[in-house]
């Protein structure tokens, strides 16, 4: 695979996504909004497509990107979804916290 | 006379299945007039097997007949097999005539009771179980017959079912026969074990070649005596039979008295042949004979229900026939299970006769002057009595002397056992007449003025001494008392052991000579007279005080303290094993595993529980803690 790749080493496009990942973990766990914790998901999700692409062109091969588009179609979906909750706890007039949502307790 | 054979095997049970299935639909004295019928129509298919076979030459007397094989293991195969000869007609002859007399005799005494039906069917299965074993060609229907006799005499001595101490005495039958059953199984098992069969004629022709292994055959033999020991009431599991006198008074005559409590002497005459290969066993059943009749004839001394009075002389006398049985006087033995059956029978039912009158009284010190009251019931009494201890010309004096005759060859063991057998004819006059004196002479005591007296003064209608179907049995077996022992008259004419020769013959030691057939019956007869003079003195001219000896007394009265012993040994410890396992394993190991189990998931749910906070962020953080250290192990693994 001495496709000679174009622009910095592997590594820096990981340090990238390793950094997009950690921040979107971050805002998962501290954050209390629902919408900032779907936010936060997508940029877990963005820093695990960057890694893949990166790879991908590491490799030479095209899987990686169709595993990119493949997350990014999830995603979108995902979206509908946790949009559609946000907006069906908001219309029953409950706090939009999640620490306030926890009737799952044991 | 093999279809004679079945029709006296299958009537009664005929009759059984019918009672029972037709339910209300059969009246009550119907139920009981179908019940003696069917009895009756054994003892006719009785008379006509004996005939036949009588016609038959003397060693060309013994049919089997098969007509279905129920079992088959490889060589071993065992079929519902009855056997015609000489032994079983006697007994098929005994149970169904006795039997269809007191069946008779039970639709008086039974009339008016709510479960009459159940009483007929039960004594129907009783008969037919009874006939059963004495029918039998195999050791294993032999067994059959011997359970389910067991089985009726339990659900009958239990018919009073309302009473607890009719149920108590019914458990305690059961569990000691059940104790018999099991020797005896055992013994049949070592049968098939060695001799691969256990059909009379097979088993009989391959036991000698086993006579070499004296622990096996000591064995077998000893397994035998446990179950007719059991059966028949002898010691040590002879408890069971007074008690058992909780039944309905023909109960107690057929069962306890004429039949069943003598399969034990059959089974020994039966299986002789193998019991002549353990002569220590025959002497010991010999010798438990002669201790029975001793301990009995003393224990009913001092009896006051007049049926538990009789109870103990059928033990007694049973004694005499494990006697004879053990000795080897095989025919003799037989032959005063025949004469007992109609004068015990009698003695019974003359007493269910008193019984009926005074309203189920059976305490014989409440009773007393019924001599002139119930005059035909005496006569009938006295017959029996007479016969019971022996005094020509009755039928117990030809059958307990012969019994006697025959002990005196056998060395210094046989005249031990003579002079026990003598003893016990001292007791036999003493306790029976005592009874008889008691119940019958003096003057009408208040209890029997109040019941009998008064009534009949006032002319209410009262059924004189008992309706015709029990006065008229009563009266037959009255007449049998008195001339049934003229069948065979040692040594002068002995048509018995003819008879039986070809079964089972006389062992020489047991051959009495004239001589000692003839001392025998002096003492024998001399003491019973003794007896009753004695009886008359103390009882009826009060010349003579009853000895006072308390100590004696209190041990009679006790009955040896055997009730007690058992108690001590075998239903405390059982008793208190029960409760100790039962606070120990069922308590805490059963019970304590189960609620520690239940207690432990609950424990482990709650703290599962615990981790399911509902919080998004503890979920979150658990994914990406674990995550986390996965990839570190991925990592540092690698």
């Amino acid at each position: 695979m001495t496709l000679g790749i174009l622009g910095p080493e592997v590594s820096w496009y990981l340090a990238v996504a390793a950094f997009l990942f950690a921040t979107g973990a971050l805002g998962v766990l501290l954050r209390r909004s629902p919408l900032i914790v779907l936010l936060s998901l997508e940029i877990m999700l963005n820093g695990a497509n960057l890694a893949l692409i990166a790879f991908a062109r590491h490799n030479g091969s095209g899987a990686g990107q169709i595993f990119a588009l493949a997350v990014m179609a999830v995603a979108a979906s995902e979206v509908v979804v946790g949009l559609g909750l946000i907006v069906a706890i908001s219309r029953r007039h409950l706090d939009l916290d999640v620490d306030k949502l926890r009737t799952l307790r044991g | 006379m093999i279809v004679a054979a079945w029709i006296c095997l299958s009537s009664p049970l005929a009759a059984a299945l019918a009672i029972a299935l037709a339910g209300s639909r059969i009246s009550r004295r119907g139920a009981g007039y179908l019940a003696t019928a069917s009895v009756f129509a054994s003892f006719v298919a009785a008379c006509v097997a004996f005939f036949a076979l009588w016609g038959d030459a003397p060693h060309d007397r013994s049919h089997y007949s098969t007509v279905w094989t129920w079992l088959e293991l490889g060589s071993f195969s065992a079929g519902l097999r009855i056997l015609v000869d000489p032994l079983s007609t006697m007994m098929m002859l005994i149970v169904s005539g006795v039997g269809a007399l007191i069946v008779g005799y039970s639709v008086g005494y039974m009339d008016g009771d709510d479960e009459e039906r159940r009483y007929f069917a039960y004594m129907a299965i009783f008969v037919f179980s009874m006939l059963l074993l004495v029918q039998s060609g195999n050791l294993l229907l032999l067994l059959a017959g011997w359970g389910l006799v067991g089985l009726s005499s339990y659900l009958l001595i239990g018919f009073w079912q309302e009473r607890p101490s009719a149920i108590a005495a019914a458990k305690k039958a059961f569990v000691m026969n059940a104790f018999g059953d099991a020797t005896f199984a055992l013994a049949l098992f070592l049968l098939i074990q060695h001799t691969r069969s256990l059909d009379f004629d097979t088993v009989f022709a391959r036991a000698p070649g086993l006579s070499s292994n004296h622990w096996l055959v000591n064995l077998v033999a000893l397994g035998l005596l446990g179950g007719a020991v059991a059966k028949s009431a002898q010691l040590p599991l002879q408890t069971w039979l007074p008690d058992a006198m909780e039944g309905p008074t023909p109960v107690s005559a057929l069962i306890h008295a004429a039949t069943m409590v003598t399969a034990g002497v059959y089974l020994i005459v039966r299986t002789h042949p193998l019991f002549e290969l353990a002569p220590k066993v025959e002497d010991l059943a010999a010798g438990l004979g002669a201790a029975t009749l001793l301990l009995a004839g003393l224990i009913a001394l001092v009896q006051t229900d007049i049926k538990r009075v009789i109870a103990y002389s059928t033990m007694s006398q049973i004694g005499y026939m494990f006697l004879g049985a053990g000795l080897g006087a095989y025919a003799n033995g037989m032959f005063h299970l025949m004469t007992h059956a109609f004068f015990k029978a009698l003695l019974f039912m003359a007493a269910g006769l008193v019984i009926h009158a005074l309203a189920g009284e059976q305490d014989i010190r409440k009773m007393g002057g019924l001599r002139g009251l119930l005059p035909r019931t005496y006569w009938a009494f006295l017959v029996g009595a007479l016969a019971l201890v022996g005094l020509p010309p009755f039928a117990g004096f030809f059958s307990k002397d012969s019994i006697l005759a025959a002990a005196m060859h056998d060395g210094w063991y046989g005249y031990l056992l003579w002079v026990g057998g003598l003893a016990g004819t001292f007791l036999t006059g003493l306790y029976t007449f005592r009874m008889l004196f008691v119940v019958f002479g003096g003057e009408p005591s208040p209890f029997v003025r109040e019941h009998l007296i008064r009534p009949r003064r006032r002319g209410e209608a009262h059924h004189g001494e008992g309706p015709f179907s029990m006065t008229s049995t009563v009266a037959i077996l009255a007449v049998l008392s008195l001339i049934g022992g003229w069948i065979q008259f040692a040594p002068l004419w002995i048509p018995v052991t003819h008879w039986l020769d070809v079964v089972a013959p006389t062992l020489p030691h047991a051959e009495a000579t004239s001589w000692q057939e003839g001392i025998s019956s002096a003492l024998a007869v001399g003491l019973g007279l003794a007896g009753l003079v004695a009886a008359w003195l103390v009882y009826s001219r009060r010349r003579v005080a009853v000895p006072r000896l308390p100590f004696a007394q209190r041990a009679l009265e006790h009955k040896f303290y055997f009730d007690e012993a058992y108690d001590l040994v075998f239903y405390r410890p059982g008793v208190a094993t029960a409760r100790l396992f039962g606070r120990i394993v069922e308590g805490l190991v059963v019970g304590g595993s189960i609620v520690g189990l239940g207690r432990g998931v609950g424990d482990a749910a709650r703290g599962v529980a615990r981790a399911q906070t509902g919080l998004l962020r503890t979920y979150a953080l658990a994914i990406a803690g674990s995550l986390a250290v996965l990839v570190v192990v991925f990592i540092s693994v690698r």
